[in-house]
């Protein structure tokens, strides 16, 4: 067996089993589609309804998939080094890079199962997306482009805050705090001009305004997020907050004293 | 070539001094324990000698090569519970038998053999967290039982267990012993260094003596030590000891006091006396024969297990 396999394998049994983990980033998001679905469209015309529950579906998919990044992912990390297996791993003939590739393996199908959970439950809720499978295409990519940054925010929680619980919380503080002053959990037309900068800036409220475009309409987006200029620096970014992570996981992390 | 080889190993962190020029050798297939109180810099001496951590200064050599180098042949349990609870033993054992680079049925197999090997087929099962404190360190001892390892370090891998636990445990590196392989073992607990080879008293990053356990007890002088159980233990009572002790110093224990005296039969009524007198009756007074914790505490007057 690969280090790869085996870190993967260990990684995704430890997220599918611990509560916590499986509500905060399953539960909680459908939990706030339910809510969505039925208390916010309450009101609003029949022909908008399936559009704005597709919407809130999006938003909390997106919330999903920052939280398995954000808060699950620096928790995994930090658990590790607390209970001492980092440091049993460094004394270990293995690598490092094997070990972060069977993490960010495991997280991908964790964050996936928890997208097409939350999307799934938003479907049965009436929610509905209306698109051609290259905008279906594009929009995984921007789903990518989430769990990419989302990833690279977490190593560098996971690698700079050494407790397990503090990791979490901040991981939470983080998902919660950018998500709402960024446009992923309130709309964009809603946000005060300086906020709307950033909520283009964030690579994660940007991609989120992208799959909403694509997928559900311009209305919903608040703005058109697809000019070439925002996908450039949305993907720049993405990847640059990733590559900063992974530096910093690997060479902090792993460091000897 | 020995199987542990430091020469002025130092290692600093900041302005503090850990480990101070370390002279170590340890033949192949020595059982070498390490003993010191917290702080006296062994756990770091082991995770240098495990590559976990870099010298300052110094050289560290095992089986001959930089600890880099020698990673495929060491075993390393460090001293935290480093298992994870959510995955059973099996899953454990599996996981660190595929990141050593076993195939799949060659990982069942092995893992099959090690978990018998330290009495947890049975559970091999359940999850760890349903683990007692001395299962999860067999579990974790079997992580280093892998055959081609050659140099095992254990740190400090009794504390936290109860007495049969760690009778247990002790009785399963004895027959790591018997197979020849080189142990390292890093304890604060005489009881546990008794079963070695050789041990090395280290305390401030320095190791102050180093012999096998019985010349170390003959070397210190020590000759019979007695062993007082009170149900008080105070700074009163230690005083009144004290008087009948070398250099007026008395070990605390868990049950009470340990006082070093040359002549026991002489001393022993007055002590009697002298916490009666005090209104603090000893429950049980005997003479004992030295002890490492012992030994450590007549050469720095400091004890080297905190009593809890």
């Amino acid at each position: 067996m690969g280090q790869i396999i085996v870190t993967w394998s260990k990684t995704i049994k430890e997220f599918l089993r611990q509560r916590t983990v499986l509500f905060w980033t399953i539960g909680w998001p459908i939990l706030w589609v339910l809510i969505g679905s039925f208390s916010f469209t309450g009101d609003a015309p029949a022909e908008i309804v399936s559009h704005t529950r597709g919407a809130i579906a999006i938003s909390m998919m997106v919330f999903a998939l920052m939280t398995a990044g954000m808060a699950n992912l620096p928790g995994n990390i930090a658990q590790d080094r607390e209970r001492g297996l980092l440091t049993k791993l460094m004394s270990m003939p293995i690598s490092p890079w094997r070990d972060f590739c069977g993490r960010i393996l495991a997280l991908l199908v964790f964050s996936s199962l928890s997208a097409v959970s939350v999307v799934a439950v938003g479907y049965v809720c009436g929610a509905r997306f209306f698109f051609t499978m290259n905008q279906f295409g594009y929009a995984l990519g921007f789903i990518l482009l989430i769990f990419i940054a989302s990833t690279g925010i977490g190593m560098l929680i996971g690698t700079f805050i050494k407790h397990v619980h503090g990791a979490i919380m901040t991981g939470v503080g983080l998902t919660v705090v950018s998500a709402a002053i960024s446009g992923v959990m309130t709309p964009y037309a809603y946000l005060p001009l300086v906020l709307q900068h950033f909520a283009k800036i964030y690579p994660i409220s940007s991609a989120n305004s992208m799959i909403t475009y694509l997928l559900v309409g311009k209305d919903y987006a608040g703005y058109n997020p697809l000019s070439t200029s925002q996908i450039t620096l949305t993907i720049i970014i993405s990847l640059s907050v990733f590559a900063v992570g992974l530096i910093t996981y690997s060479k902090f992390c792993w460091r000897k004293e | 070539m020995y199987a542990i080889f430091t020469e002025n190993l130092t290692k600093k962190y900041g302005d503090k001094v850990v480990l101070k020029k370390v002279n170590l050798k340890i033949e192949q297939g020595e059982f070498y324990v390490l003993m010191g109180p917290n702080g006296s810099g062994k756990t770091t001496l082991a995770s240098i000698i495990a590559s976990v951590k870099l010298p300052t200064t110094g050289k560290v050599e095992i089986f001959g090569v930089e600890p880099e180098k020698a990673k495929k042949e060491i075993g390393y349990v460090p001293q935290e519970n480093f298992s994870s609870p959510i995955l059973t033993g099996k899953e454990n054992l599996l996981y660190f038998a595929g990141l050593l680079g076993y195939s799949k049925s060659e990982a069942e197999k092995i893992v099959g053999k090690l978990l018998k090997k330290v009495g947890l087929l049975e559970d091999a099962n359940k999850r760890v967290s349903n683990y007692s404190g001395g299962m999860r360190k067999r579990l974790e001892v079997a992580t280093i039982l892998f055959p081609y390892l050659k140099l095992l370090i254990l740190d400090e891998p009794t504390t936290g267990l109860d007495p049969s636990a760690r009778r247990k445990f002790l009785g399963m590196i004895q027959e790591l012993r018997d197979e020849k392989t080189t142990i390292l073992l890093i304890t604060h607990i005489g009881a546990d260094a008794e079963l070695a080879s050789r041990v090395g008293l280290i305390d401030e990053g320095e190791i102050i003596a180093e012999d096998d356990p019985e010349n170390l007890k003959k070397a210190s002088g020590l000759e019979n030590v007695i062993n007082i159980e009170t149900p008080i233990k105070n700074e009163k009572v230690a005083t009144v000891l004290g008087a009948f002790s070398e250099r007026r110093k008395v070990l605390e224990t868990e049950e009470g006091y340990r006082v070093f005296t040359k002549d026991v039969e002489e001393a022993t009524p007055k002590i009697v006396r002298s916490l009666d007198a005090i209104g603090c009756k000893a429950t049980k007074i005997e003479t004992v024969a030295p002890s490492l914790e012992d030994v450590f505490f007549k050469l720095t007057e400091k004890v080297v297990s905190e009593v809890g």
